[in-house]
C-alpha cells in the first residue's frame, strides 16, 4: 500500500507489519471527538486523524481585556489562532456568490469556540420533509434520537429552562439556567404580550461543575476559549477521556486527503499529508469514520476517486455534495427607553444571550406563505463588555452630548437575530477542482450557493416577527435596513451534502450514518443532516454520532465489519 | 467579539460609503482579540506614528477628543485614541489608508475657506462650527468630508470605549470575571 518512503515514519510502518486499524476517524471535533469517546468506552482501537494539534487552554486570552489585548499584540504576543487561514487552504466560490466557511483545524475543532446553543430537533424537523414533500425526508425521528440527546445532555452539560413546547421538546436534564438580562427579560414580555413564546436559552455552558470541571464563571468571554473548560469542547471533554482507556491514538497535523478503497470498493483506509513536512501517508484501517466538518468531509469524499468509485466514493447516486443547506440571518438593533440610563450591569453572563425564541409559524392562526420555519437569538442584548454597543455610532453628533447618550443607552442595547431553514436545493453544492489543487497537490474545494423564492418569503416573515417583537417590547430600531440578510455561510451551520435517508437513489447514508455503497464508512457530522431546520446543529450532531458509533460497534461485535 | 457575532457594522448612518464601513468594521476587529496583525502601542512614551504624519496626528488628536471630550470623566486624548487609529490604519486596505488620510487634508482645506487656517489652528468654537457642519443631517459638505468625519467617529468611539477609561471609568463596567452565580436582571420593576 504504501507508495514512498520518505522520512522515518513511512520506514517504521514498512519494517513493522503494516497496522491496521480497527477503526480509523477523521476529525477531533463534535462528531469524531464523540466517535472516539464512544468506542474506545467500548473497547474498539481507534486512530483519531485531526489536521491540526491541541490548543493548549492555558494559552487562551479568555480574560485579556480590550485594552490589555492591544498592549499584548504590541508586545508580539499573539492569541491563539483557531481559524484556519483561507491562505493555507483556500476555497472557491463564483464571483457573484460569496459564501463564508470558517474551519478550525485542531483537537476539538470548532467546539473550541463555538456557540454553544443546544437545542433538540424535534418531529416538526424530523418530518419536516415529510410533510410538505420537499426532497426526502430524515430516516429517523425524535423517538430514536431522544435516547441520545438525554445522553449527551447529562454528559456535556447543557443548562437551560423547563419550558418544553413541540419546536422545542425534551428538558428532562439541563442545569439550572442563568437568569434573563433586563432587556431580555422586556423582550420576552413584549413578546408573550403578542402571542410569541421566548423561552430560556439552551446552551452547553456547565452551571453547575459537571464530570470534574468547574462550572461557568460567567465571564463572558467563551468565544475566545475557555481557560476552566466550563463549556462543552471536544478537546478537554472527550479526547482525554478516550485517551485514558489506551485505546485511543491521535495523529495531529494529519491533512487527510483521501479514503482508499480495496478491489471490492470497500474502505481501506486514509491517504494524508503531514501539515509540518508536507510529507504523504498511508495508514489502513478495518472501518473508516469520517467526521471532519460537512465542507472537508465532502472535499475528501469526493477526492476519493477509485474505478469502483468513479464520482467520489459512495456517490453512485450523486447526491454526495449536493443539498448543501446552511440558514438564513440577519441582525436586528435597537434600545429600550425604559432601560436608558440605568445603573450598568455585569450582563457578561454564559457568553450569549440567556433566551432563545423556538419556531412558532406551524402553530395555528398563523399565516405561513413558504415551507419549514425560523428562530431567534439575541446576543449582545444588554450592557456590552467589549466596548460600546457598535450601535453608538448611529447616535447623532458629536462631543459630550454623545459621550452622555451613548453612556444612557449602554445598559438599554438589545439585538434580534433570526435564523432560518434553508431547503435543500439540488444546484448548492460542493465539488472539487482538480486544476485547482493545495499545497499537497490535493483538489479544493469549490462552492455555489444560492437561496430561493422560499427563503426571501421566510426572510419577510422573519422581519415581521423581528419588528412586532420590537415594537412589542416597547424599543427603538437603530440603523434598522428590513430584509437585510447576512453573508451565506456566517452562521456556519453547513449541512446536507452526505445526507441520510431511506433510499440509497436519493441518499448517501442510512439512518445509521452508514454508506449505503460503503458499508464500512460513516459518516458522523453536520453533512449527514437531510435538512438544515432553524437550529444550532452541535447537540444534535453529538447525538447522532454516538447512535451511529452504538450501531458502528454492534456490528463490530457481531463481526459484519 | 466572537467572530461570528462580528456583525455587519452599523456605520454612522445606514448611508456611509463603503470605506467608511470597512474601517468602522475593521476598528471592532481591533478591539476584540481575535485580530492578529496590530502592532499599534498603546504604552506611553517613545511612541512615533506609523502611519500619520506629526500634523495628521495632531489633527486626528484634536478630533477625537472633540468628539469623545472630557467630562466628569477623561475623554479620547487621555485614552490614546489616536494611536488606536494610527495602528488601525495602518493594517486597513491601502485603498481606505488613502481615503481617510486625504480626509484629513480636505478637513484644512475646508478650515482654511472658512476660517483662513488650518484645522488644528482654528479656534475651538471654529472647530465645533465645522464639525456640526460635518455631523448635521443632510449635510451640505463634501460627501467625501463626510465620510471622512463618519469614519473618525466610528474609529475614536471603538476606540475609546475599548480602552480601559472608556470600559472602566466612563461606562461603569465593574471588570467582575469570576462570579459565583449569575443572578440576571434584578430591577423590581422588571421581574414579570
Amino acid at each position: 500500500m504504501l507508495r514512498n518512503a520518505p522520512d522515518r515514519a513511512d520506514l517504521m510502518q514498512i519494517i513493522t507489519p503494516s497496522k491496521v486499524y480497527p477503526v480509523i476517524i477523521i476529525g477531533s471535533g463534535a462528531s469524531g471527538g464523540m466517535a472516539a469517546w464512544n468506542l474506545t468506552s467500548k473497547g474498539i482501537d481507534v486512530l483519531v486523524l485531526d489536521a491540526g494539534d491541541r490548543f493548549e487552554r492555558r494559552t487562551f486570552w479568555t480574560h485579556v481585556r480590550p485594552w490589555e489585548a492591544r498592549e499584548r499584540m504590541a508586545r508580539g504576543e499573539q492569541p491563539p489562532r483557531f481559524y484556519l487561514d483561507t491562505k493555507e487552504q483556500p476555497y472557491f466560490t463564483p464571483d457573484s456568490r460569496p459564501f463564508d466557511l470558517y474551519r478550525v483545524w485542531g483537537h476539538g475543532g470548532k467546539t473550541n469556540i463555538w456557540g454553544r446553543v443546544s437545542l433538540r430537533l424535534s418531529d416538526l424537523d424530523f418530518k419536516g420533509a415529510e410533510s410538505d414533500g420537499w426532497e426526502i425526508p430524515w430516516p429517523i425521528s425524535y423517538k430514536d434520537i431522544s435516547p441520545y440527546y438525554d445522553q449527551v445532555e447529562q454528559l456535556i452539560g447543557v443548562c437551560g429552562g423547563t419550558d418544553d413546547s413541540d419546536s422545542l421538546p425534551g428538558s428532562k436534564f439541563l442545569q439550572p439556567p442563568p437568569g434573563p438580562r433586563c432587556g431580555e427579560r422586556l423582550l420576552q414580555k413584549g413578546a408573550a404580550s403578542v402571542g410569541i413564546p421566548i423561552v430560556a436559552g439552551r446552551r452547553a455552558n456547565m452551571t453547575r461543575p459537571t464530570r470534574g470541571f468547574p462550572a461557568c464563571h460567567y465571564c463572558g468571554a467563551c468565544g475566545s476559549g475557555c481557560d476552566t473548560a466550563s463549556f462543552f469542547n471536544s478537546a478537554d471533554h472527550l479526547l482525554p477521556f478516550a485517551l485514558k482507556t489506551g485505546r485511543l491514538e491521535i495523529r495531529s497535523n494529519a491533512v487527510v486527503a483521501r479514503v482508499l478503497v480495496d478491489d471490492k470498493g470497500l474502505a481501506s483506509g486514509v491517504q494524508y499529508f503531514d501539515r509540518r513536512t508536507g510529507a504523504e501517508q498511508q495508514v489502513r484501517g478495518k472501518v473508516i469514520v469520517v467526521g471532519a466538518s460537512t465542507v472537508d468531509s465532502t472535499r475528501i469524499l469526493l477526492n476519493s476517486k477509485s474505478p469502483r468509485h468513479p464520482n467520489g466514493i459512495g456517490n453512485g447516486a450523486d447526491v454526495i455534495g449536493r443539498y448543501l443547506c446552511e440558514q438564513i440571518r440577519f441582525h436586528v438593533r435597537g434600545y429600550l427607553p425604559q432601560l436608558a440610563g440605568t445603573e450598568t450591569r455585569n450582563d457578561r453572563g454564559i457568553g450569549g444571550e440567556h433566551i432563545y425564541m423556538p419556531r412558532f409559524n406551524h402553530r395555528p392562526g398563523r399565516k405561513r406563505d413558504y415551507l419549514r420555519g425560523f428562530g431567534a437569538q439575541f446576543w449582545n442584548t444588554g450592557a456590552s463588555a467589549s466596548g460600546a454597543n457598535p450601535g453608538s455610532e448611529a447616535i447623532p453628533g458629536f462631543g459630550a452630548a454623545l459621550k452622555k447618550e451613548i453612556k444612557r443607552r449602554h445598559p438599554a442595547w438589545f439585538e434580534i437575530h433570526p435564523y432560518g431553514e434553508v431547503l435543500p436545493y439540488a444546484h448548492n453544492r460542493i465539488t472539487v477542482d482538480p486544476n485547482r489543487t493545495d499545497r499537497y497537490g490535493v483538489p479544493l474545494p469549490a462552492i455555489d450557493y444560492r437561496i430561493g423564492e422560499n427563503e426571501r418569503k421566510m426572510t419577510e416573515h422573519m422581519a415581521d416577527t423581528a419588528e412586532e417583537i420590537v415594537k412589542a417590547a416597547g424599543g427603538v430600531l437603530v440603523g434598522y435596513k428590513r430584509g437585510d440578510l447576512d453573508r451565506m455561510g456566517s452562521a456556519i451551520h453547513e449541512h446536507g451534502t452526505c445526507r441520510m435517508g431511506a433510499d440509497p437513489k436519493r441518499s448517501a447514508l442510512n439512518a445509521f450514518n452508514q454508506m449505503h455503497e460503503v458499508r464500512n464508512l460513516f459518516v458522523v457530522d453536520g453533512s449527514a443532516f437531510p435538512t438544515a431546520t432553524e437550529k444550532n446543529p452541535t447537540l444534535t450532531i453529538l447525538a447522532l454520532s454516538w447512535r451511529a458509533t452504538d450501531y458502528l460497534a454492534e456490528q463490530i461485535k457481531r463481526g459484519e465489519l | 467579539m466572537h467572530r461570528r457575532d462580528a456583525l455587519k457594522t452599523i456605520a454612522a448612518g445606514a448611508a456611509s460609503s463603503l470605506w467608511v464601513q470597512q474601517l468602522s468594521a475593521l476598528a471592532q476587529v481591533h478591539a476584540g482579540q481575535l485580530h492578529t496583525a496590530l502592532v499599534a502601542a498603546q504604552t506611553a512614551g517613545g511612541w512615533v506614528a506609523k502611519v500619520l504624519d506629526p500634523h495628521q496626528q495632531r489633527t486626528v488628536a484634536v478630533l477625537a477628543e472633540l468628539i469623545i471630550p472630557q467630562t466628569d470623566t477623561p475623554g479620547a486624548k487621555a485614552a490614546l485614541v489616536d494611536r488606536f487609529i494610527d495602528g488601525l490604519l495602518e493594517t486597513a486596505t491601502a485603498a481606505d489608508r488613502r481615503k481617510f488620510i486625504s480626509g484629513v487634508g480636505r478637513l484644512d482645506v475646508r478650515s482654511r475657506a472658512l476660517f483662513r487656517v488650518d484645522f488644528l489652528t482654528a479656534t475651538p468654537a471654529q472647530q465645533t462650527d465645522l464639525l456640526t457642519r460635518l455631523s448635521a443631517e443632510g449635510s451640505a459638505e463634501s460627501r467625501e468630508l463626510v465620510d471622512f468625519f463618519a469614519a473618525m467617529k466610528s474609529m475614536t468611539i471603538t476606540g475609546y470605549y475599548t480602552s480601559e477609561i472608556g470600559m472602566r471609568d466612563e461606562l461603569g463596567d465593574n471588570g467582575q470575571l469570576f462570579l459565583p452565580s449569575y443572578d440576571g436582571c434584578t430591577h423590581p420593576e422588571h421581574q414579570r
